[in-house]
């Protein structure tokens, strides 16, 4: 091992975390809206929608998320003058913008199950007293269903997240120069496998921790409800007459 | 005479080819205190839930001071007419559940307060002030900033019926109060609820416990297989009844 390349190899791989950052980030944005919207319209009860979602869902969870890539990428390359036609061609000639599509179509697909499960575990009771106190459809879902839901799904959306910064590493394929595009690009020049990849590892590695602790944080933050009692602020104050004995 | 605060007039209710309501009538004057005694089965729980539209009627009419909600049919059976209008009753007729059903996710007074500021737009400052006056009812003020997870059954009935409290309700539907509570706890929730049918809030309670209905509300109704088999003051029902069926099912919850 030699600690002075590492070094230096740090430094070069340092460079990329942005653009893993900014991939991970918009398309995980992206992507839980776009499954928020897969979850609802699995839940809607409509058949049409519950199976177009299902579909969905299916062929993206079913399929390499680096062969989706390959595909928008040097697969709809083919149809160029169809796309520019249409006036989508300068969204789908750049890499970047085919990774954080096919990355969020792919999260999509994940999460819209995941918030699904949170949906639905959402005790029936706690809607209804929702409904019998007046609430609007919407205020129901903002207010009660969905902050429930929430607090559910966080573990295995967590989870969704470690996935996807690690899953921009296959952007280096369609030529992104991300943490393992320039730790290839390191390889080819220095033909020292182990020590860049090592610290590539590392640097992912940083990367999920810090995120673990921050699902963590948010975790606890979002479940007063699950610790203990916080301490009796007041002293016990005696029941009022009516209370006690009527 | 009194005003009419919720009339049900002929309600009948089927879920699928279980006919559980065949046609029902109730009417409450403000101030009533009506005990809904049954079997499990009999309809009373349905027949509550469908005052609020938590089960929309087959047939027939619920109307709550003075406003009847309006019902349509359509291919997928019948519904409210008027979604809008549906919340706004339910915002008059405050309900309190069997499991309680506080939102696990919000402190007591948050429970309380919720339905106040985000449905009725009443200002927060005073919301507050009046949910811990509220929780300071029912005997848990100190419990205010703790979550549903952390009180007892009891203590979350309690919290129930103050966030049923807090909308100012016109009516008060109670589904079995006391019949998630284990034995010793069922003594607190009743007596919160004596105190406010002896305040004259206008209150329909399905319930098992005899001893409330006799004692304290001023009409019982037994419901036996979708119908009203007898009703009446609860002083003349119990000492005397009428049906034989009421005579075995009081002397079964003895």
């Amino acid at each position: 091992m030699d600690l002075a390349f590492m070094g230096r190899t740090f430094l070069t791989l340092i460079e990329g975390v942005p653009l893993l950052l900014e991939l991970a980030g918009l398309s995980l944005t992206i992507g839980a809206a776009f499954a928020l919207l897969l979850a609802t319209m699995r839940l809607s009860g409509v058949a049409v929608l519950d199976w177009t979602a299902q579909s969905y869902i299916f062929v993206f969870r079913g399929t390499p998320l680096l062969v989706q890539i390959f595909l928008i990428y040097y697969g709809l390359g083919q149809f160029r003058p169809a796309l520019q036609d249409i006036g989508l061609w300068w969204f789908f000639r750049e890499p970047f913008y085919c990774a954080v599509f096919a990355l969020t179509l792919n999260t999509a697909a994940y999460a819209a199950e995941i918030f699904r499960g949170g949906l639905l575990s959402v005790p029936h009771g706690q809607i209804e007293a929702a409904k019998a106190c007046g609430m609007s459809r919407l205020q129901r879902f903002r207010r009660i269903t969905l902050p429930i839901a929430v607090r559910q799904a966080l573990p295995a959306y967590g989870n969704e997240i470690i996935l996807m910064v690690k899953a921009t590493s296959l952007a280096s394929v369609i030529t992104l120069m991300e943490v393992t595009g320039l730790a290839h690009r390191l390889i080819a020049q220095s033909f020292r496998a182990v020590e860049v990849f090592v610290v590539a590892g590392a640097i992912y590695l940083f990367i999920n921790f810090v995120v673990t602790r921050v699902i963590l944080a948010v975790e606890w933050r979002l479940s007063p409800h699950l610790r203990r009692a916080p301490d009796v602020e007041a002293p016990m104050k005696p029941a009022p007459a009516h209370a006690r004995g009527a | 005479m009194t005003d009419v605060a919720v009339s049900v007039r002929n309600l009948r209710k089927s879920f699928g080819a279980l006919e559980v309501l065949k046609g029902v009538s109730l009417e409450a004057r403000e101030g009533d205190v009506i005990s809904i005694l049954g079997a499990s089965g009999s309809g009373k729980s349905t027949m509550l839930r469908c005052i609020n539209m938590l089960e929309i009627p087959d047939d027939g009419e619920v109307t709550i001071g003075g406003e009847t909600i309006a019902l349509k049919k359509t291919r997928r059976g019948v519904q409210p007419a008027d979604g809008r209008q549906v919340d706004r009753i339910r915002s008059e007729v405050a309900m309190v559940f069997q499991s309680f059903n506080l939102w696990s996710h919000m402190t007591i007074l948050e429970n309380v307060i919720e339905a106040p500021i985000h449905v009725q737009g009443r200002d927060k400052a005073v919301a507050h002030d009046e949910g811990m006056a509220l929780l300071e009812k029912v005997g848990i003020a100190d419990k205010a900033k703790h979550y549903p997870s952390h009180l007892s059954g009891g203590q979350q009935q309690r919290a129930a019926i103050a966030r049923a409290l807090a909308m100012r309700p016109r009516v008060m539907l109670f589904d079995e109060p006391t019949s998630a509570l284990d034995p010793e706890l069922v003594g607190e929730v009743l007596r919160v609820m004596r105190s406010l049918a002896e305040e004259g809030r206008t209150m329909l309670v399905v319930t098992h416990e005899m001893g409330f209905a006799r004692d304290v509300s001023n009409r019982v109704m037994y419901l036996h297989q979708g119908v009203v088999e007898c009703e009446g003051e609860p002083q003349a029902m119990f000492a005397n009844p009428e049906s034989e069926r009421f005579r075995q099912f009081i002397s079964s919850h003895r």
